[in-house]
Formats: C-alpha cells, sequence, structure tokens
C-alpha cells in the first residue's frame, strides 16, 4: 500500500509534466475572453490624460517573473502602444525596478521610445508605509534622482509631476498584499486611481477591493496578463504560456473526480482513508 | 581556476547551463529527497542571502545613507545609525531596555499607521458591502441577481461566525450551514487561483528549460 502511494504521486507528478510541455511544443491554439476586471483596467489607462504620469510600480522578484513579468510587460506595451509617460518604481523588493526596466528597454526599441523622454525608473525605494505617505505628499523629495543618479528635474518625463496628485494611474504589480498601503495613503489620502496585477495567489482577495472602487481595474495572474495580450491585439508570451495552463487544469479536473471515486469504492469497500491513517499515526506517535 | 569558471559562466551558455542544473536539481526532490537537492538548495538561500545584502547595500545604504552623510554634509543621518543600533541590545540582558526604545518607536508608528489604514481600507469596503436587491431601470423596479446574491452571501456567513446565538436550531442551522459552504466556495476559489498561480511558475521554468537551455523552437 505504502508503495503504490509512493508511486501514485510520482505518476501524477509525471503526468502534469507531460500536460504542461507537450503544449507547449505543439501548435494548438485556444478562444481567449478578456474578463471585465481585465478590461477595467485597459480602459483605465486608455482614460490616463496627457499631463500626468502612470506609475508601474513593480514590486516583484525575479521569482514571480512567470506571472508579475508577463503582466509589466503587457502594461509597459499598453503605455509605448498608446503614448502615455511612465515612471517605473519599486518600493517592495529592491531587484523591480531592474526587471521592470529590462522589459522597458526590450520593448522601447519596437516602439521608437526613448529613456528620460518617454519613461523613468525611479529605482528602489526603502521605508514601505512611511516612506509611501511622504512620497504621495512630495515626490521629488523622495525621488530627487532616477536609479542611475540623474536628478530627477532634468527629465523631460517628470514635466509637472509633483505629487500623487499628478498621477493618472498607478499599477501595483505584486505578489504581495502591498496594495493595502497604496489603497490607504494613496487611493484614501490623495484619489489617485489603483490598477493591481497580483500573482494568481493573491486574486481573491482582490474582488473586495474592486467592488468598493478602491482599485480601477485587475490583473488576474498569468490569465490576466494573457487578457490584457488579447485587449492589446498581441498574443504573445502570456497566452502561449495560457495554453499548457489549461491542460494543466484540465489535467487536475480529472485526477480530483478520479481521487474522490476512488476515495467512494475505497470506503464502500472499508478501507481506511489516508486521513484515518494519518489520525492513527500521529495518536501512536 | 576561479577566474576561468567566472568567464566561462559570464558567457551566455555558460549561465543558461547553470541555471538549468540548478533547476533540474531543484526538482530531484519530486522523486524523493536526495544529497543534491540538498546542496543546490543551501547554494540557493546562499545565493539569495548574498544578493540581498548586496542590493541593500548598493541600493540603500550606499545612496541614501552614506553618501549623503560622507559627501553632501548631511552629517545628521549619524542618528539613523545610532537609532538602528538600540535594535543590536536585544542581545544583552542588563541593558535590554534600550531595544525597547526604538521597538516602541516603530510599534507607534505602526500603530498610527494601522489606525488610519483602517479607516480609509476598510471603510468603503463596509459601504460598497450594502448594495441594493431591488434597482429600478428604465422606470421599473426589478430584482438585481448578483446583489441578491452578494447579500446572502453576506449575511449568511456573517451569522456563521456569529457564536452569541446557538447554531444548534433549525433555522439558525440552516443559515449557519449556507453559510459555511459559502465559505467552502471561496476557499475552493482561493485554491483553484494558487493552483494557477504554482502552475504558472512552473510553465516559466519550464519554458526556460525548453526553449533557453535546449533551444527547442516554440510552436509558432
Amino acid at each position: 500500500m505504502e508503495r503504490a502511494r509512493f508511486w501514485t504521486r510520482r505518476v501524477i507528478w509525471l503526468l502534469t509534466a507531460a500536460a504542461l510541455i507537450v503544449p507547449m511544443l505543439v501548435r494548438i491554439r485556444l478562444p481567449m475572453f478578456p474578463s471585465s476586471p481585465a478590461r477595467k483596467l485597459y480602459r483605465a489607462v486608455e482614460a490616463i490624460p496627457p499631463d500626468k504620469i502612470m506609475v508601474i510600480s513593480t514590486s516583484w522578484e525575479p521569482g514571480t517573473y512567470g506571472e508579475n513579468g508577463l503582466q509589466t510587460e503587457a502594461l509597459i506595451r499598453h503605455a509605448f502602444e498608446s503614448n502615455k509617460r511612465f515612471a517605473i518604481f519599486g518600493w517592495i523588493y529592491p531587484p523591480g525596478p531592474e526587471l521592470g526596466q529590462n522589459i522597458a528597454e526590450g520593448l522601447a526599441k519596437r516602439y521608437h521610445k526613448r529613456y528620460g523622454v518617454d519613461w523613468v525608473n525611479w529605482g528602489y525605494r526603502p521605508g514601505y508605509a512611511d516612506m509611501i505617505r511622504g512620497w504621495a505628499k512630495d515626490i521629488r523629495a523622495i525621488v530627487s534622482t532616477d536609479a542611475y543618479g540623474t536628478p530627477i528635474g532634468m527629465l523631460p518625463v517628470m514635466k509637472g509631476v509633483h505629487t500623487a496628485d499628478d498621477i493618472g494611474l498607478m499599477v501595483e504589480i505584486t505578489p504581495t498584499d502591498s496594495i493595502g498601503t497604496l489603497v490607504q495613503f494613496v487611493y484614501g489620502v490623495h484619489r489617485t486611481p489603483l490598477g493591481y496585477a497580483p500573482t494568481g495567489v493573491m486574486a481573491a482577495e482582490a474582488y473586495a477591493l474592486l467592488d468598493s472602487g478602491q482599485v480601477v481595474g485587475l490583473l488576474r495572474g498569468l490569465v490576466g496578463a494573457a487578457e490584457y495580450e488579447d485587449l492589446l491585439r498581441h498574443r504573445g508570451e502570456a497566452y502561449r504560456r495560457m495554453i499548457p495552463q489549461s491542460f494543466a487544469h484540465a489535467l487536475i479536473i480529472l485526477l480530483v473526480i478520479l481521487g474522490n471515486v476512488l476515495y467512494l469504492l475505497g470506503r464502500r469497500q472499508g478501507e481506511e482513508t489516508p486521513t484515518e491513517v494519518q489520525g492513527e499515526q500521529r495518536a501512536g506517535d | 581556476m576561479l577566474h576561468d569558471l567566472a568567464v566561462w559562466l559570464s558567457h551566455q551558455d555558460g549561465v543558461v547551463w547553470l541555471g538549468a542544473v540548478s533547476t533540474l536539481a531543484i526538482y530531484s526532490i519530486l522523486y524523493r529527497e536526495n544529497p543534491v537537492f540538498r546542496f543546490f538548495e543551501h547554494i540557493f538561500v546562499g545565493v539569495a542571502t548574498g544578493y540581498g545584502v548586496q542590493l541593500i547595500v548598493t541600493q540603500v545604504l550606499g545612496p541614501m545613507w552614506w553618501e549623503p552623510m560622507v559627501r553632501r554634509g548631511a552629517w545628521y543621518w549619524i542618528f539613523a545609525l545610532l537609532a538602528a543600533s538600540l535594535f543590536y541590545f536585544v542581545y544583552s540582558r542588563r541593558l535590554v531596555w534600550m531595544s525597547r526604545l526604538i521597538i516602541g518607536v516603530f510599534m507607534g508608528l505602526t500603530a498610527g499607521n494601522g489606525l488610519v489604514g483602517f479607516v480609509t481600507l476598510v471603510g468603503p469596503q463596509v459601504a460598497a458591502s450594502i448594495k441594493p436587491v431591488v434597482v429600478v431601470s428604465a422606470g421599473v423596479p426589478r430584482p438585481d441577481v448578483n446583489h441578491l446574491l452578494f447579500m446572502i452571501t453576506l449575511i449568511t456567513v456573517m451569522f456563521y461566525f456569529y457564536f452569541s446565538i446557538s447554531h444548534a436550531g433549525r433555522r439558525a442551522g440552516a443559515v449557519a450551514r449556507v453559510g459555511r459552504w459559502l465559505v467552502m466556495v471561496t476557499f475552493g476559489s482561493i485554491f483553484g487561483l494558487t493552483v494557477m498561480g504554482r502552475m504558472s511558475l512552473l510553465i516559466d521554468r519550464l519554458s526556460f528549460l525548453l526553449f533557453d537551455w535546449l533551444h527547442l523552437r516554440p510552436p509558432g
């Protein structure tokens, strides 16, 4: 019995690997239906007036590139396509702005955009909530230079940008719950519109913020990035990755059904359930 | 030899090979616990810690504390060092009270922020929870199914967590049971999103292995 359990898990992992790898290598097309939260974020970016800047808050690390990186790429692509000037900013993880900058530089060549004119990298600023409170009141007091030491006032992209009131939209891209701080001190005090691009794990909790209007739009993990690509009419890496994702989900649904059927059959035949076995083992310990 | 290794690693393929071997070594835990996994796990912890320290020194302490204090005459930044040093008195039994000074300051700051934050974060969500179950559209009143579902969920789940009334009765038990089922649905939704998130990260690694390391061609 123990041996069977050992191998069952390994077989499930092999099946999962196959369900992911095969669709990554074979050309398969699946339909994509952008959700309402993604559409709302798209419209919020479109609605940023020319005299205001968009802030892309890259509060993520390399570990969540598979979700947050692709969300960042979709948002920067939209900013470049719609000629919205933007600032990359990090206040949770130090590597975030550098990762965002790499993505922006990769896309800038294609859209003929220039650093300092069309976008700026504010770098990382420590201090969390206390820093954010001060930053929202006076951006240049906290971000006196960009990530490369250039005085922020010398960059054309910063024209007219002094406080959070000059921000048309701030999008928080993160695997953390940092959006709460921005809701409290940026939206709550200055009424600056906020967008939210969390990892899938954090997405369920974001609906309360969306429902109350504290965030204007939402990208839910990888599927959010794929939806955004679809809205941009540029089905790229996020869309490609949603195909193996869909196959893996179908496999998991099948395995859940199969597991429950085997569980019920086992109970009918009087077998001990894994929970009962674990309970007895704990009692024995 | 170390220099040669660094030169080799700086070559693009060297970095990719290192990443691929590390990824496969970490995934070897899926078969069973083994020394290769342990070795790479320790390397990962060391590299992550070193990377973090380097970032804090080069991006925070250097440009935001040391440079202004030493090169731009902002001598008062020395007080930040003195204040921060108080944290380390936690290791002294005799002088532990000094660490409590700075910890108290931070507790006060956090509590103050929390109080302001609670009002601005939770207040609008409470207000948005009161939804009309009948809406008037073009002069005609009609039930709003979404709002009705929301209100049923809100009331039954709150009742489930209200323990001053016994849930043993038939009606109270039924309402609490509906609340419990709706909580379960929420947990299922959160778990589903968690699975999606973990799969996304696995796809990212597989994409690296298949396309960056093995140079397979993604389908067009």
